[in-house]
């Protein structure tokens, strides 16, 4: 596992691009479903719903990819998802009236089994553990 | 849609979990059991196409037409996917999202069923 630990794409890596692809693609599909069919009924959580949708695609492809370019871009996309789901999901519960209609971030991820909490945790703890291989390999 | 064809496809899709979840304990790379499960699954995802569009084309469809289509089609992509994977990772951990693949499918069908009874929206 040495050799594959330094790229983010190999390795335990793949299970993670993985999920993420499922997450964009879930989140996605739904954003775009949402926004086409009764989009006035929640603007703004559909339109949550389409912003996690677009990070959940740069991490999947920043986290495929490699490079240093790429890394900073997976390490952009997972340190937003944190924010967001624990922004979105602190508001979610204090002001559910705020939020009609559920996006992936509401209540933590409730609706995902928490995976959108997990997720760019695994994302960032990954990040760091390649770096750091990348680094000590030379 | 159908409890036996759902049932039938949720049960495959765990044992395909299951089946690359040992493969991925032992540490080997995709192979021959891995492989044909995901084919049995596959071909229960292929009828539960044909089997969603007859009953569309009827009475009584979900009220959310269109999210049902895009899980009953992209639902197909999930195996295919999982084995793509798996002939790229030569290492267990190809497996090991062939697990991840076959649970997702789960969650889909049984999403699916509810999306037909429209106990969600």
């Amino acid at each position: 596992m040495a050799e594959t630990a330094r790229t983010t794409g190999g390795g335990p890596g793949r299970l993670l691009v993985a999920v993420y692809g499922i997450f964009a693609l879930a989140a996605g599909a739904r954003a775009g479903v949402q926004i086409a069919t009764r989009f006035e009924e929640a603007p703004v959580a559909y339109l949550l719903s389409a912003f996690a949708a677009v990070v959940y695609v740069l991490a999947t492809v920043a986290l495929a990819v490699d490079g240093p370019v790429w890394r900073r871009v997976a390490l952009a996309a997972c340190g937003v998802e944190l924010a967001g789901v624990l922004i979105v999901g602190t508001l979610s519960l204090a002001d559910p009236a705020a939020f009609p209609d559920a996006t992936v971030w509401s209540q933590f991820g409730r609706g995902y089994g928490f995976i959108p909490l997990v997720l760019p945790v695994a994302g960032l703890l990954w990040l760091r553990h390649t770096m750091r291989a990348a680094r000590r390999d030379g | 849609m159908t409890t036996v064809l759902s049932t039938s496809i949720i049960v495959v899709a765990l044992l395909a979990a299951l089946v690359s979840a040992v493969t991925a304990f032992r540490n080997r790379p995709m192979g021959v059991a891995d492989l044909v499960a995901l084919g049995a699954l596959e071909v229960l995802l292929i009828v539960q196409v044909v089997v969603g569009f007859v009953k569309l084309s009827g009475d009584g469809g979900p009220e959310d037409g269109a999210t049902f289509v895009g899980y009953l089609l992209g639902v197909l992509l999930v195996p295919l996917a999982g084995a793509a994977w798996g002939l790229l990772e030569r290492t267990r951990w190809g497996p090991t999202v062939i697990v991840v693949a076959g649970l997702a499918v789960a969650v889909m069908v049984v999403r699916m069923n509810q999306i037909w009874d429209g106990t969600v929206g």
